[in-house]
Formats: structure tokens, C-alpha cells, sequence
């Protein structure tokens, strides 16, 4: 299948949808990749489940830049970037704001069991079924969830070539934003972001996925589009502060 | 923070003032988050209005601590209602201090709108007893009772 997929992405022409459905099968035919090369970073203090998420949102970004054109197979390049941003984890993780140990075991139980209880329920879970599911009260679900954005996410400010590229493949993929006039403003704002925090923003504000659709989209938690989402708004906010304090100087 | 008694079950108001610095809206949105639990709004949602909060609390300007805000928190059901105001800082009578008119907060507010627009039901700013409010309205997706 790989081959039959390296084949078609060589043959260069297809429409996007065509481009996007092979990128899809590429990540779902390497997906195990993802989670072997997870494995070999366990036992560092991460939990398994977000090494998973970090490596399969590198095979997604690897999938997206992947040019068929250069004599590599694709499990070569994959593995390379999955390393990679595995390693940036590593280097970039850390709370911005250290929280009680307690709730970080929480948050992580939490978003093991919102996953799993998603896909039971068939529907984003509720706080009241989270704090059943992990045996905590409501409060301390939420309490968790809020200390969950003080968690600062990995190669946030990651704006190197593989993020280019991958930004670059996604405005050819959606035609830009010129059908959303009035999203004007967002646009040139959201070209202050990496690209992978673009194109989450794209799809929660251009394309009005919620948080667990574009979780399912990407093969990460809800809670880490979350925290993404989050930081994202901010960055946004402040690019808007420093140029209004620029403007005052 | 204040603690009204509900109405009945299904109505409550809570009311939180803090002063106006990006570090105390952790409040506001802890808040926005409770009473969203409360009416049944799921992780997707509750978060749709954390982030409407944020939006809220920079509605005036960039928050730079010489103001305070004050939100009300109102559930209704299946519904949250927030009004976010702005208020002079303690000691300094008056209206609401002029928000900021340079260009790029023109299109910080207008960002604030765009996204607003996306995560709740329905939102605006007035002026009220010569106060500047921004408001906004959630109601629970229809199916996610």
C-alpha cells in the first residue's frame, strides 16, 4: 500500500481532494510507526498516551511536506521527523506555571478517559461524566482543565522550514481564505502563528470544527487542541498589545 | 466573588470583580467554566467559553491593570449569559475610562468579534449607566442534554 501511495504521489496532477485523501492513507498506513518510535521514548517521565499524540501530529506535519520527488521512502523521512519532534517535546515540555502534582496526574487521567469516553459515547464527554469516569469531583475536573492551560505545549513557537512547508501545503489544500471575506482580520492575524497553530485556528474559526473534531482530524487529544487553541488566541492578543504599544512610542 | 441564591434550581448569578490584569481573568474563566458544567455544557463547549471570556475580558483595550472588571455569570437553564464591565479602579469615580481608539486596536476588537462570533450563541457591547459592557449568550447545543 505505501508503494501504491508513493507511486500516486509521484505522479504529480491530482486534484487536492485526491492530495489529501493520499496524505490520509500515508499517515493511517504509518500510524504504527508512530507508536513504535513513542515507545522508544517511554520511561522518560512522559506519559505514553502524549508521546503517541506528539509523534502522530509529526506524522501528519511529515505527511503534509513530504515531497515524492526526492529519493526517500516515506517511512525514512516519517521516522526522522517523528524522532524529531520527540525530541523537541522532551527539550520544550514543562509547565509555564508549575501546578500541584496532583493535578497534573488528574489532567492526565482526564485526557486519557475523555478520549476513550468519546469514542464510547459517540459525543464530546461532559464534566460531570470526566469526573466519574477518573473518580474526582466536578471541581476538580475543572479545576484540572484550567491548570491544563498553563501547560506549556511543545514547539509552540516552532516556526522552522518543516512547519513552513506544512503551512504552505495547507493554503494550496484549502484554497486560502478568500471565501471568507469577513474573516479578514483573523486571517492576517493568524499569519503571526507556526503553521501548525494556524491551521488549527483555521479549522476552528474558517472552518467552525470543534475542538474534538479537529482532535479526531489531526489524531491528538481534544485537551491538547485545547491548550493549542488557547495559547494560539493569546499570541494573537498579544501581537495586537506590542504593535498598539508600538504605536505609542 | 459573590453568590447569589438562585431564583430556582435552574437560575443562577454569580458575580466576580477583579482588577483588570491578564493574571487575575483565571478567575473569570474558572468561573465560566463552572457554571458552564452546571448547564450541562460538555468539554468542547466549556471551552468554547473560556476562551469567549478571555475575548470579553480584552473587550475595552489591552488589559493593563488601571481598571477593573467585573463579570456576571447567569445561568438559565440550559443557557450562560456573561456580562463583562468596565469599571474605573477603586478611588477613581467616574464613567468608564475612554477604551483606546488607535488602529490596531480597531482590529484587536474586530478579532475579538470574529472569533466571538464562532464560540457563543449570540454577543454585544452597549453602554450601561455610562459603563462600557460586552456581553454574551451560550446556550447548550440542541442533542448534548
Amino acid at each position: 500500500m505505501m508503494t501504491t501511495v508513493h507511486a500516486e504521489l509521484s505522479d504529480r496532477g491530482p486534484s487536492p481532494e485526491k492530495e489529501r485523501a493520499q496524505r490520509d492513507e500515508l499517515v493511517t498506513s504509518h500510524l504504527g510507526l508512530a507508536h513504535q518510535l513513542a515507545r522508544r521514548f517511554s520511561n522518560r517521565g512522559e506519559s505514553h498516551e502524549d508521546l503517541v499524540q506528539v509523534a502522530s501530529l509529526a506524522l501528519v506535519k511529515a505527511a503534509e511536506r513530504f515531497d515524492p520527488d526526492r529519493e526517500i521512502m516515506f517511512s525514512t523521512f516519517a521516522a526522522a521527523s517523528i524522532i524529531g519532534e520527540l525530541k523537541r517535546h522532551f527539550r520544550d515540555r514543562g509547565w509555564a506555571v508549575r501546578a500541584p502534582r496532583r493535578l497534573q496526574e488528574l489532567l492526565l487521567e482526564i485526557g486519557s478517559s475523555a478520549d476513550r469516553l468519546g469514542q464510547e459515547l459517540g459525543r464530546t464527554p461532559k464534566v460531570s461524566e470526566l469526573a466519574k469516569a477518573v473518580g474526582a469531583s466536578e471541581d476538580d475536573v475543572l479545576e484540572a482543565l484550567e491548570a491544563g492551560q498553563s501547560y506549556r505545549t511543545s514547539s509552540l513557537d516552532a516556526r522552522d522550514r518543516e512547519g513552513q512547508s506544512m503551512a504552505e501545503s495547507l493554503g494550496s489544500e484549502d484554497g486560502g481564505f478568500g471565501h471568507v471575506e469577513n474573516h479578514s482580520v483573523l486571517s492576517f492575524a493568524m499569519e503571526q502563528l507556526s503553521p501548525r497553530d494556524h491551521s488549527i485556528v483555521h479549522m476552528r474559526f474558517v472552518e467552525g470544527l470543534t475542538q474534538s473534531e479537529i482532535a479526531a482530524r489531526l489524531g491528538v487529544s481534544q485537551m491538547q487542541i485545547s491548550r493549542l487553541l488557547a495559547e494560539s488566541l493569546r499570541r494573537l492578543r498579544v501581537h495586537f498589545d506590542m504593535q498598539d504599544e508600538s504605536a505609542h512610542h | 466573588m459573590t453568590y447569589r441564591e438562585p431564583r430556582t434550581s435552574e437560575y443562577e448569578v454569580i458575580e466576580v470583580s477583579f482588577p483588570g490584569s491578564v493574571e487575575f481573568v483565571v478567575l473569570a474563566r474558572f468561573t465560566a467554566a463552572t457554571i458552564g458544567a452546571r448547564a450541562g455544557f460538555d468539554l468542547d463547549e466549556i471551552d468554547d467559553l473560556r476562551l469567549a471570556v478571555d475575548e470579553l475580558s480584552v473587550s475595552f483595550g489591552p488589559l493593563d491593570g488601571e481598571t477593573s472588571l467585573r463579570f456576571e455569570f447567569f445561568r438559565d437553564g440550559d443557557t450562560v449569559s456573561v456580562r463583562c464591565t468596565r469599571e474605573p479602579a477603586p478611588g477613581a469615580p467616574g464613567e468608564s475610562p475612554p477604551e483606546r481608539d488607535v488602529i490596531n486596536w480597531q482590529q484587536a476588537r474586530e478579532l475579538s468579534e470574529q472569533l466571538l462570533e464562532e464560540l457563543v450563541t449570540v454577543h454585544g457591547r452597549e453602554i450601561a449607566n455610562g459603563r462600557s459592557v460586552a456581553w454574551l449568550k451560550k446556550q447548550r447545543e440542541a442533542g448534548k442534554a
